[in-house]
């Protein structure tokens, strides 16, 4: 049996090389998609970690504040490191300063040299031989390798480090040794960095490595519940969260275009074997009547299906393994998606993912074998034997039952639409997404049968009246070559819809948020005191000048933090900056307002009107929230507070940020003006203009791995149809031969066959552009808002579409007369005498 | 052999049965003719004896000890057909992407016999039927005569006890067709199977052993 099986799979590669191959390479690519992503991502988490581990050490707990301006009180730490549990308390002042005219701002950790070395070894300095005098203690300062080679250094050299108006000139004693290759950083006493950069009487961070006798989950929550709600406390495990967090959405995004792709080379499993069994369904009822088991013909096609797919999924394999190493070398760890900074991630494949994706290629190649195969196990042996394949081998269901599936589904899949996300993974909605596909497939018939059915009684010439009978009455056929179409031109119309919506709303958002001509950014930094001051007098070139401040908030410590922002607006009218999406709740006189982002809505469910108690300024303090604003910038949050209410509460504004509106007339002065100060401290100014157009740059780009995609599905849908075309002008041989018996000349077969062809692309081009629609308002009002929590108004580009529309069809034309050219190679006289 | 009793065949739409209590018994090593006017239900009896088709009642009662191919399920009926019954069809029926050897080696790929043992069985059938040289050859090159050689080798193949052939010879012309029974019907003897064959041809059923005509009425 396992021979007869070798020989029916190798018949079938010879014989249909072409859809066999597409196939293949359909489910490689979705493969290998979905595998270099699960590679990057994996490789780019664990450099992740492992710069952490070099910055933090590994240390049981930490004790942060969660504001970063605030920071960690120094009794606490007398108080930790004389609790009977802790081993060491390891105080840290981590720190961002500039180096002399340098634009990126390095890290500077200031460590204690008594307890550091246990919990942080990466951060061991060492004294360079030639070092005169002084080490640590005495001020010194020590650079990692990559920072010397970056700067072109040696120990010896004096620099000269700012932060805002504060600054240090410290000479470098020394290296570190065990700092990661690619790690920038600057290791000093933490008394020195105190003394220079602050804060005074507290640290950035307690590093905690408890007793080894000592019950980590009893430690935390005791000490956890003693701590001011200003501290939290985080354990390792949570930073392994946090950064898998950080990267979901985005991931969940890529992963999506792989599973388009492995999605269509279901699909183009389904088309070949469908076809397959049609053609050989007199092969298979023969060795059915000669006594092949019936389970043989279901497995048969089935492992046909894995004949395909355990190679494709192969090959994606390795094709994935070579996009990751190919896509790390180009863009980095994060594809582009600016998550993890810098470095380029080593990729180490692992045998169970591996194995995992192995199997989801064989999968969907099994998947879209399944229904070919029950076909092939349903046909009647006798009828298929002496007349060939039957589409329905049951009776025809009545009209009024056809219409129940697909309505079933579609209510099924709003069901899906209303439940939330899990875990940040939108699943639910990808499965409506598959529903909307398969609504789409299943109501390709009623609908051929509907149009056609009716134009049939039309007068027409001979050829087009044959062509709509055709398709009107085959509709099995049409239905898998329209599938093609529908699957394909669904998708990448709903991604064109999905883009297009975002683009526009990003496009409004960018007016809104960027009111002013001229921003300057001091980065990381706070921006020095002189700048500020020589805006406020008289003859600094602006009219006005508002001023922000940027800090983050960790409310949960397997969240990433949420952006603190501190700004300049009226809080009498804060839509006058804030692009709020509802109602602008009046606050309370008497307390804070905050206006939060969308994203802070979605994942903390905060809302307006609620009163938040935040972290902030080393207390926790009660605001009012005033209402939701929109923010396509920070995926995981914002909060935008007043400066008037900020500083009521306590809060000392040092802004990093401005935006500057010059003195009409004097735009060139103003220019000037800023030049200079850009040079003086290291700053970054850009027009209004010029950050828009880099936005939607960056938009573009980082979209520009769809398009790809998008065409690569529609040519597997154009291919599809010229398949499947194709099979049913063989499959349909002696109607052909008996038609130009009858007087049908060689032009006129063509046409039909052509007319078929394009009517079938229309139905599966109407049916996908519905689909496509559908799902691209999915995408847009239930996918984004549950991945990414922000949300944008639908907007279908359908020009675009149309157009897109337009040249499918056309290419779907020239597929079928690929497809009509073979009908009249049919040598006529052969097929009308044999009956098979 | 085979014995048929009281069986009862009607088609859903059809407007008269084709069989009420229809009875039948071919003995082994008989060679019987089955003919009547198209139409009649020669070949829906013929499916009902292959398992191919289910009558609404009756026993099929093949070999020996007998089994009623009427009470088996479809994988049973397969592995039947695969152990005891040979076929030859009016279409010929031969697979278009297997060669000549292979096709004849179906049968006995079904009947669990490895591919390595074929090759005498197969060699001395083509032969017998006058095919020496063609193992290798694609079906598509071969005439219907030669078609339909291939089609008794691989009906005798495993050796099956009974034979069915629905009007084998319908689509070759006399000459062939003449031809082609006479190795038929020598091959069969040969082996001592049975066989049940339908034919509309006279000088055919007349080299058989016994005539039965299918009427309205019942088997004459
Ligand atoms: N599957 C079927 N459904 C309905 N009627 C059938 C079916 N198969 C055969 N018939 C009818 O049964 C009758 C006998 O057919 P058949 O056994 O093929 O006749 P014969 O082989 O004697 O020419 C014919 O009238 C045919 O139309
Ligand atoms: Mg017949």
């Amino acid at each position: 049996m396992r021979i007869l099986a070798a020989w029916l799979i190798r018949a079938q590669f010879r014989t249909r090389r072409a859809a066999t191959l597409l196939s293949m390479l359909a489910i490689a690519l979705g493969v290998a998609l979905g595998y270099s992503i699960h590679l990057i991502n994996e490789a780019a988490l664990a450099d992740f970690a492992r710069a952490m581990k070099t910055v933090q050490g590994e240390p049981d707990a930490v004790i942060a504040a969660r504001d970063s301006a605030g920071g960690v009180p120094l009794p606490l730490l007398d108080e930790i490191s004389s609790d009977p549990a802790v081993l060491i308390a390891a105080p840290v002042i981590e720190t961002r300063v500039r180096i002399g005219s340098q634009r990126t701002p390095l890290r500077l950790i200031g460590i204690d040299v008594f307890s550091a070395p246990a919990l942080m070894p990466a951060l061991l300095p060492r004294d360079a031989e030639r070092a005169a005098t002084g080490g640590i203690l005495d001020g010194g300062l020590y650079a990692s390798p990559a920072l010397l080679g970056e700067l072109g250094l040696q120990a010896g050299a004096t620099l000269t480090l700012l932060r805002g108006d504060q600054r240090w000139v410290a000479t470098i004693r020394g290296d570190l040794p065990a700092a990661g290759r690619d790690d920038l950083l600057l290791v000093a006493d933490i008394a020195w960095v105190q003394e220079h950069f602050g804060p005074a009487d507290a640290v950035s961070e307690i590093r905690i490595r408890l007793a080894a006798d000592s019950d980590l989950a009893g430690w935390r929550e005791r000490v956890a519940a003693s701590l001011p709600p200003a501290l939290l406390l985080r354990v390792a495990e949570d930073d392994g969260e946090r950064a898998s967090n950080l990267s979901r959405a985005y991931r969940v995004n890529l992963n999506v275009l792989a599973l388009v792709a492995l999605l269509t080379g279901a699909f183009l499993v389904f088309a070949t074997q469908l076809t397959a069994v049609a053609q050989r369904s007199t092969q298979f009822a023969l060795l059915g009547v000669l006594g092949l088991p019936p389970r043989m013909r279901l497995l048969q096609v089935l492992l046909e299906g894995l004949a395909i797919g355990l190679p494709g999924a192969l090959f994606g394999l390795v094709l994935g393994y070579a996009l990751a190493m190919a896509f790390t070398r180009l863009l980095g760890g994060d594809l582009g998606g600016g998550y993890f900074a810098g470095n380029v991630p080593v990729i180490v494949p692992r045998l169970l993912p591996a194995a995992g994706f192995l199997l989801l290629g064989c999968a969907a190649s099994l998947a879209g074998a399944a229904y070919p195969a029950w076909l092939n196990l349903r046909q009647p042996l006798v009828a298929a034997l002496n007349n060939g394949f039957t589409a329905h081998p049951q009776r025809a269901r009545e009209r009024g039952r056809q219409l129940l599936l697909p309505a079933a589904l579609a209510l099924l899949a709003g069901g899906l639409l209303q439940l939330p996300a899990l875990s940040g993974v939108p699943l639910a909605a990808y499965i409506a997404i598959a529903l909307v596909l398969f609504i789409g497939v299943a109501g390709a018939p009623l609908l051929t049968q509907e149009i056609f059915g009716r134009a049939a009684g039309l007068r027409l010439p001979a050829p087009q009246r044959i062509a709509l009978q055709n398709v009107a009455q085959a509709p099995l056929m049409a239905q898998v070559a329209a599938s093609g179409l529908i699957v394909s031109f669904a998708l990448t119309a709903s991604m064109v819809i999905m883009v297009s919506s975002f683009r526009v709303a990003v496009d409004q958002w960018l007016d809104h948020v960027l009111p002013a001509p001229l921003y300057l950014r001091g980065k990381a930094s706070p921006l020095p005191q002189e700048l500020l001051t020589a805006l406020e007098r008289p003859e600094a070139p602006f009219l006005r000048v508002e001023r922000s401040a940027h800090g983050s908030l960790t409310l949960d410590p397997r969240r990433p933090p949420v952006a603190l922002l501190v700004r300049e607006l009226d809080r009498d009218d804060p839509a006058a900056r804030l692009p709020f999406t509802g109602a602008v709740l009046v606050p309370p006189a008497e307390m804070p307002v905050v206006w939060i982002s969308e994203a802070m809505h979605e994942i903390y469910g905060s809302r307006p009107g609620q009163t938040l108690r935040l972290p902030v300024l080393g207390r926790e303090v009660e605001v009012f929230v005033g209402g939701i604003w929109r923010d396509y910038a920070r995926q995981f949050g914002a909060i935008v507070i007043s400066r008037e209410d900020h500083q009521r509460l306590g809060g000392d504004f040092r802004p990093n940020d401005l935006a500057l509106w010059p003195r009409p007339g004097q735009e060139g002065a103003a220019g000037d003006w800023l030049a200079a100060q850009v040079a003086a401290h290291g700053l970054e100014v850009a027009s209004s203009g010029a950050i828009r157009r880099l936005s939607l740059s960056i938009f573009d780009k980082s979209f520009a791995v769809t398009y790809a995609l998008e065409a690569a599905a529609m040519v597997i849908g154009v291919f599809g149809l010229a398949v499947t075309l194709t099979a049913s002008v063989w499959l349909r041989a002696r109607e052909l031969a008996t038609l130009a018996a009858l007087g049908f000349d060689q032009r006129m077969l063509r046409h039909s066959l052509m007319l078929e062809g394009a009517l079938i692309a229309g139905i599966g081009l109407l049916l996908g552009l519905a689909c496509g629609i559908a799902i691209g308002a999915v995408l847009t009002h239930v996918v984004n808002p549950q991945a990414f929590h922000w949300r944008m108004p639908l907007d279908v580009p359908w020009l675009a579409l149309l157009a897109g529309a337009a040249a499918t069809l056309a290419a779907a034309i020239l597929a079928s007369r690929q497809a009509a050219r073979q009908a009249t190679r049919l040598p006529l006289a052969q097929v009308l005498a044999s009956s098979q | 052999m085979l014995t048929v009793t009281g069986l009862a065949r009607r088609h859903r739409q059809a407007s008269r049965a084709l069989f009420t209590d229809l009875a039948l018994s071919v003995a082994a090593g008989e060679i019987v003719a089955l003919v009547g006017e198209s139409g009649i239900g020669k070949s829906t009896l013929l499916n009902c004896i292959a398992g191919l088709d289910t009558p609404d009642s009756g026993s099929i009662a093949i070999g020996s000890p007998a089994v009623d191919i009427v009470r088996l399920d479809e994988a049973a009926r397969a592995a039947l057909r695969a152990r005891s019954i040979g076929f030859v069809f009016q279409a010929f029926h031969v697979l278009p992407t297997l060669t000549v050897a292979q096709n004849i080696g179906v049968p006995l790929l079904l009947a669990g016999v490895l591919p390595a043992e074929h090759a005498p069985r197969t060699q001395a059938l083509l032969d017998d039927v006058g095919l020496a040289g063609f193992a290798d050859r694609w079906p598509a090159s071969l005439s219907g005569g030669e078609l339909q050689r291939v089609a008794i080798a691989r009906a005798l193949v495993h050796r099956p006890r009974l034979i069915l052939a629905d009007e084998p010879t319908g689509n070759l012309d006399p000459r062939t067709a003449g031809q082609v029974l006479a190795l038929l019907l020598e091959r069969v003897r040969e082996q001592g199977a049975s066989a049940l064959i339908v034919t509309h041809s006279r000088h055919v059923a007349e080299s058989c052993d016994r005539i039965l005509t299918l009427t309205p009425q019942g088997l004459e």
